[in-house]
């Protein structure tokens, strides 16, 4: 039996502004990004706490992508790209001069809108990351393999084909095979980018269902333009409009009172 | 709801959807109304055909919350409303059945017309029909609070309901010192006194219908929760 208090309890939402430091994974800090002379970011604040699903919401080029970037460096790549402010994890700046760009992408992977797997067999996709940090053991690469498939809820499926090609697999199956191919190298972090949009309804229900069991083991940020999914997947939603984040609280009282009169409007459906 | 901004959806069809829904409503309101008043104009008169026709009418208030019901499922399915249009939904999907139980209670009180009262005991239906009155601009009120789905009205309105309270307290006092002076007509004031009970009730029920108002507009539940919590924590910073 659950008492009442227990119950109640429950509901208490995380105090987001206020989150302690040790449940707070990432913290970004007054950032600002450029593109050449365009910002796109502007004076972002805001915890991401640890275990917990966090989603980005907003129109299109609201820069919900652009923001998650900025959490594995990925803007690094882009010409003309100029950040200011910092993004800490766990207390520590990721554009820091002293932090290794590589190490840091182990920490924090990122999928991808569209599946991308590697021209290789299905197990030489889960393993590609720890192949290139030169582990040989079979042993461990078939341990790190099954286990890396299995939380992708992928293994089932795949346990007696695992050297075919991971082009025969479908869609859906192909981005939990990127996400195994993530969870492999065990990142703190998992940054999913428009996961679904490629994706059919049953697929789609199924790597929700993976996200959800997912947070037990890491952070995950989501970027979605699927305000429903958003609301079922995550326990945080930001919205995010022209650059701005606008409101950031937990998904049961952004979907259903949020405070600001352009969320409301955004996932209601209304002219903004 | 015209400060509601139902027609700024971006899918139109949305918007008539619950353009329609908000009319079915508020047709639903007026109908309810109008039993009332019937009924009670009916037992003001001992007009036994009006009461017969309250009784009959019902039924097209049960098929109109069936169908009301029937629009919000639809809604939930095809548009998954958020924010405040799913406020609005759950606010309509409750107050429909807090208005059918209204309709029902009229019936109840329409049923009294049906019975003879000597003279002596026509003295108590005044104060019954004093009572009803009071209910009826109670509900007249509330429906007019929840078309504009104004909350400040609402509250008041909510507060209100004291007073219907306190009346049913002295009538049912005054009901029973005359059937303990007269234990003969107890059958006739016991119909007397479960019509009491009805306007009673649908006080609750128009106090019910406020507090969908309330949550509606603020998005906070505040059944449950004592008046002077309301005002202090809900409407504070109104």
């Amino acid at each position: 039996m659950i008492s009442i208090e227990t119950q109640l309890r429950d509901v208490q939402r995380v105090d987001l502004a206020n989150l302690p430091e040790e449940d707070t994974e990432l913290s970004i800090n007054q950032l600002n990004l450029y593109y050449a002379d365009k910002q796109a970011l502007f004076d972002i604040t805001m915890r991401i706490p640890k275990n917990q699903v966090t989603a980005f919401i907003g129109p299109s080029g609201c820069g919900k992508s652009t923001l998650l970037r900025c959490i594995n460096r990925m803007n690094d790549l882009v010409d003309d790209c100029r950040i200011d402010g910092e993004v800490l994890l766990k207390q520590k700046n990721i554009y820091a001069k002293s932090v290794d760009v590589a190490a840091l992408r182990r920490n924090i992977g990122m999928v991808f809108q569209r599946p991308n797997p590697f021209p290789k067999s299905i197990y030489e996709n889960v393993i590609y990351g720890l192949r290139l940090q030169g582990i040989k053991d079979k042993r461990v690469l078939d341990e790190a393999a099954e286990k890396a498939l299995r939380a992708a809820a992928l293994w089932k499926e795949v346990k007696d084909r695992l050297n075919d090609s991971a082009f025969g697999l479908s869609g859906g199956q192909q981005q939990r095979l990127v996400i195994a191919r993530a969870i492999a190298i065990e990142p703190q972090v998992l940054l999913l980018d428009e996961p679904t949009s490629a994706l059919d309804p049953i697929s789609t229900l199924t790597v929700e269902e993976l996200i959800t069991s997912l947070k037990e083991q890491y952070t995950v940020v989501i970027v979605t333009h699927n305000m429903q999914q958003a609301a079922r997947v995550s326990d945080q939603t930001a919205f995010m409009y022209m650059g701005e984040l606008i409101e950031y609280s937990d998904t049961n009282s952004l979907f259903t009172t949020p405070s600001k009169k352009q969320t409301e409007d955004y996932i209601t459906g209304r002219y903004g | 709801m015209e400060s509601m901004n139902l027609n700024k959806h971006i899918s139109g069809q949305f918007n008539e959807e619950l353009e329609n829904l908000r009319n079915h409503v508020m047709k639903m309101g007026g109908m309810v109304e109008q039993q009332l008043t019937n009924a009670l104009n009916a037992v003001e008169n001992t007009d036994e055909e009006l009461a017969q026709e309250v009784l009959t009418s019902d039924f097209k208030i049960n098929l109109l919350e069936v169908s009301i019901d029937e629009e919000c499922t639809k809604i939930i399915a095809k548009r998954q409303p958020a924010a405040s249009d799913l406020r609005l939904i759950l606010a309509i999907a409750k107050a429909i059945s807090d208005l059918e139980r209204i309709g029902d209670e009229a019936g109840r009180i329409a049923k009294v017309a049906l019975k003879s009262f000597s003279g002596a005991q026509q003295e108590f239906l005044l104060s019954l029909d004093n009572m009803g009155r009071q209910v009826l601009k109670m509900l007249h009120d509330t429906l007019d609070a929840f078309a504009r789905m104004d909350v400040d009205a609402a509250f008041e309105i909510h507060k209100d309901d004291q007073k219907v309270d306190r009346e049913y307290e002295a009538l049912t006092r005054q009901l029973m010192t005359y059937m303990m002076e007269d234990p003969r007509s107890i059958p006739k004031i016991m119909d007397v006194l479960w019509s009491a009970r009805s306007l009673e009730r649908i006080g609750d029920r128009c106090q019910n219908i406020c507090e969908y108002v309330i949550y509606f507009v603020k998005g906070k539940d505040v059944r449950h929760i004592t008046r002077e919590q309301i005002e202090k924590d809900i409407l504070g910073n109104r």
